[in-house]
């Protein structure tokens, strides 16, 4: 099944990219298995994103949810650092 | 009930004049407003803010203002709501921020526009980066923010 990811401010630039759409595999269907495989198979960023796990915010279809939420085809992935807005 | 995001700056005498257009019921309007502040807590001599940017997620961002103002409507009896956010590049002592509720009587203007301030805070996706004459700083979370949000016993 094929997601979209969105990256929102440190973590966009850590990364370099706003977003990606990338293939992932049924076992990776939460935030948190993915980003477990993904830091695996292409490191670089993707390893602080799973060291920094506890200080970043996920969402799904732009619902804040938990990192065992399951994804689904067409699912938007967001990786955000806590919001600081007002 | 309104929510704007814009790189504009905004008026809040228009707003409120929209606002009050052919609503004779409204009898108070409460208005918070939060500016870009030059020098940031301690660091008066040491650091002064250049610029601010504002980043969001377009679309979660409309849906979470949207979710707070209903939630502020089916506690309060208020005859009307809006919420601006600016984003883009922000300078010194513009405003960042508009929070304007309107109700019969003072006391569910007063509480519901605190409300709505303190759930934008930590739910609606912005982020503050302050780039100042010596660095280029992400802003943190306060836990003061989340303390203030999680007096008014509600999660969401």
């Amino acid at each position: 099944m094929k997601i979209n990811i969105l990256f929102f401010a440190a973590i966009r630039e850590e990364f370099g990219i706003n977003k990606k759409s990338i293939e992932i595999s049924k076992s990776e269907n939460s935030p948190y298995k993915l980003i477990n495989s993904l830091s695996k198979k292409e490191q670089g960023s993707w390893i602080m994103l799973l060291n920094k796990k506890d200080s970043v915010r996920v969402a799904i279809n732009q619902e804040i949810c938990d990192w065992n939420e399951q994804l689904n085809d067409g699912d938007e992935l967001a990786f955000f650092p806590p919001i600081t807005g007002g | 009930m309104a929510i704007y995001i814009q790189k504009e700056l905004f008026e809040v005498e228009k707003i409120i004049s929209n606002i009050r257009k052919n609503k004779p019921l409204i009898g108070a309007i409460v208005s918070f407003i939060g500016y870009v502040r030059e020098f940031n807590g301690n660091d008066i001599k040491v650091k002064k803010l250049k610029q601010m940017d504002l980043e969001h997620y377009p679309g979660m961002t409309e849906k979470e203002l949207m979710r707070i103002e209903l939630n502020a409507k089916s506690r309060w009896d208020l005859e009307d709501v809006c919420i601006i956010h600016r984003v883009g590049k922000l300078l010194p002592s513009e405003p960042i921020v508009a929070v304007i509720v309107a109700s019969q009587h003072r006391k569910n203007a007063f509480e519901a526009c605190e409300f709505i301030i303190d759930f934008l805070k930590t739910d609606a996706p912005f982020w503050k980066k302050e780039i100042s004459d010596q660095d280029q700083l992400w802003v943190q979370d306060s836990s003061e923010d989340y303390k203030r949000k999680n007096n008014w016993g509600i999660k969401k």
